[in-house]
């Protein structure tokens, strides 16, 4: 009963001084509109960054044999017995959301070399058709055509590899490595088309060539040093490389990684973007912190002698805090749902098909082994909506436990001497 | 015998100011028996409205011991005090101190809605007061809307509307004219003799003070003079 008494006194002190709860609402409406959009952004920055990167590398989860990650040598690669197996877990997966693609890789260090220069490069043999679905770089074709089934002696090479060895479609060049048993051998290939992905590492040093010329030139039959898979969302990361290392469990030969463990350099830079980010909605949420406590904080000295008579008519200091913490509770809860939601709206009318920044970047800039697309798509993520609501939640209660610490121990009579 | 409503035994209220404490309150011994109309009067800081935060507990003695009714104010808890305060004592302040979220009928059922009496019975009683001492019609109206002396009567109304056995009245009719002070001093005179309800004001004015039954003389924080006589005016 008395609960109600106090929410409907708090109701009427916000209603009373309407004019500066308004204005409270609004620096918090605008600053939470702010922090979704703010955050949408960044999570849309980031899933592209990470698109980016693990389509050009080794997808959102990598399976290789123990010790590959670590020496990238032939001798951990995954034999075609157990690959088969690997094979059927990942096909096991669900799909929809789940694996978008997947794709056998044979990769070695090696040489290129033509009559102008020669480079150490990632020689990568591929499944063609997999590896269409899957990798960025047959998207970034500028020259010729992406290897096709059928194709035995043919290499699809980056734009700088071509420019260094003087190579243009049709020509050929050699590669050497060092196969299975050891040896030094060469393999001839023809350039069947070139690509450029803005990338210098991939551009001046990525060879794609058929999967089965590079296992009979390797001599690893039917073998893989990784199988990489993609992922509909990288949010679907934890949850598909629990799954796969359940599903290989019996598999000694095999390690299952994701992303952030095969591709450190690209967690490194997402880690210290979202630091930058968190500083930021600190700030932030200090400003809204601050509005609340200021507003709150104002009501109080503004209205000492309204909870002197309050008390002298029989209300506790306890019940004359909880009163103003109320004000301040309701003030957020208001502010907090009506700025989510803006937020919400706001980012998806004016830029769910990406915000372009263009104009203040280049079009082909990379960082971390991504491409960093110069549109950036928001992302609304539900676990950041929880999470941004509980941290105002927790932000408009701190705000307001000091006021209403104020309010519960005022003196009354001291108090009703004040002037309202 | 009658019945005690206040007593207070060798009560001292000192503030600690720099560069000297300040004595309000010197040893006040203090007997109120319940049905009384009693005045203190005195000059400007001679501490009578220190005297009546005391007896509501709004304020705590320095040292010494207050009782209202059987119970001892001094040494109770704050939500102890916030208690006996919501039962047992009504106050009526200088400067109305009406609370401005809220109507004069809202106002004025403020202390019933915290005892958690029903809504229908403590309107019916709020509108028979209201009938009593001439606000019909103005339940609706919020303190802003109501004249001086309008805004007293809900004053007044809210500190008897509970039957409190005490009422506190620090200068009630300071800011009205004599006409509505008048008109004022005989509705709490009613209530006075019609419910019993004791009255203990802090004036200035003559006319208040012609009407008490008991005119008690502050100077300095003591009593000065303390004369029981019949009233004025009864």
């Amino acid at each position: 009963m008395r609960a109600w008494i106090l929410i409907r006194l708090a109701v009427r002190g916000l209603g009373r001084n309407a004019r500066r709860s308004a204005l409270t609402a609004a620096a918090m409406v605008i600053g939470l509109a702010l922090l979704v959009f703010s955050r949408a952004l960044s999570d849309g920055g980031h899933e592209q960054w990470i698109d980016s990167a693990v389509r050009m590398s080794s997808g959102h989860v990598a399976v290789q044999a123990p010790g590959y990650l670590e020496t990238g040598k032939l001798e951990h690669r995954i034999e075609a017995a157990t690959l088969a197996g690997v094979v059927d877990a990942i096909q096991s997966m669900p799909a929809d959301p789940g694996v978008h693609a997947w794709a056998p890789r044979l990769t070695v260090d090696g040489l290129a070399s033509s009559a102008a220069s020669a480079l150490p490069v990632l020689v990568q043999g591929v499944d063609p058709v997999r590896e269409a679905r899957f990798s960025l770089v047959t998207e970034r074709l500028v020259e010729g055509r992406y290897l096709e089934p059928g194709d035995r002696l043919h290499a699809f090479i980056g734009i700088e590899l071509a420019r260094r060895l003087e190579l243009e479609v049709g020509n050929r060049f050699v590669l050497t490595a060092q196969t299975a048993s050891g040896e030094i051998e060469g393999q001839l290939v023809r350039v069947a088309g070139v690509f450029r992905t803005a990338v210098l590492e991939l551009d001046e040093g990525l060879v794609h060539i058929p999967l089965e010329t590079a296992r009979q030139w390797l001599g690893t039959p039917g073998a893989a040093t990784t199988v990489a898979v993609l992922l509909d969302s990288s949010l679907e990361t934890e949850s598909t490389t629990a799954s796969l290392r359940e599903a290989l469990e019996s598999e000694p030969g095999v390690r299952v990684l994701g992303w952030r463990e095969a591709s450190p350099d690209l967690d490194s830079a997402v880690r210290i973007d979202d630091y930058g980010d968190y500083l930021f909605h600190g700030i932030l949420f200090a400003i809204i912190a601050l509005a609340i406590l200021n507003a709150v904080m104002i009501s109080v000295l503004g209205r000492r002698r309204e909870f002197g008579i309050l008390q002298a008519m029989g209300l506790t200091g306890h019940e004359t805090g909880f009163v103003v913490f109320l004000e301040g509770l309701m003030l957020t809860a208001v502010s907090g749902v009506v700025g989510m939601v803006l937020g919400l709206v706001f980012t998806w009318a004016f830029f769910r098909d990406g915000l372009d920044f263009s104009a203040f970047i280049e079009s082909e800039m990379s960082f971390s082994g991504s491409v960093i697309d110069p549109v950036i798509v928001p992302l609304f993520h539900f676990r950041q909506i929880v999470v941004s609501v509980w941290s105002i939640a927790i932000v408009g209660t701190l705000a307001s436990l000091y006021p209403a610490l104020r309010a519960s121990r005022l003196d009354p009579a001291e108090a009703m001497k004040f002037e309202q | 015998m009658s019945e005690i409503a206040v007593r207070t035994d060798d009560v001292w209220k000192i503030y600690p100011q720099e560069p000297f404490p300040v004595e309000a309150v010197r040893g006040l011994t203090l007997t109120i028996e319940s049905g009384d109309f009693v005045a203190m009067a005195g000059p400007s800081g001679s501490g009578k409205t220190t005297v009546l935060n005391l007896l509501g507990g709004l304020t705590d003695a320095t040292r010494g011991r207050i009782w209202i009714g059987d119970r001892e104010l001094t040494g109770m808890s704050g939500k102890e005090r916030a208690r006996l305060r919501l039962e047992r004592i009504g106050f009526v302040f200088q400067a109305y101190n009406l609370l401005p979220v809220l109507t004069a009928l809202e106002n004025a059922e403020f202390t019933l809605l915290l005892r958690g009496v029903p809504a229908a019975e403590r309107h019916a009683k709020v509108l028979e007061l209201f009938h009593e001492i001439g606000l019909e019609g103005l339940a609706d109206r919020h303190p802003g809307k109501l004249s001086g002396g309008q805004q007293q009567r809900v004053a007044v109304a809210r500190a008897v509307v509970g039957d409190p056995a005490l009422v506190l009245a620090d200068e009630p009719t300071a800011n009205l004219d004599s006409g509505t002070s008048a008109s004022l001093l005989d509705t709490m005179e009613r209530l006075n003799r019609e419910h019993g309800t004791t009255f203990v004001f802090s004036t200035h004015d003559p006319r208040v003070m012609e009407r008490a039954r008991r005119l008690i003389t502050l100077v300095d924080g003591r009593i000065e003079a303390d004369d029981r006589r019949a009233p004025a005016r009864a």
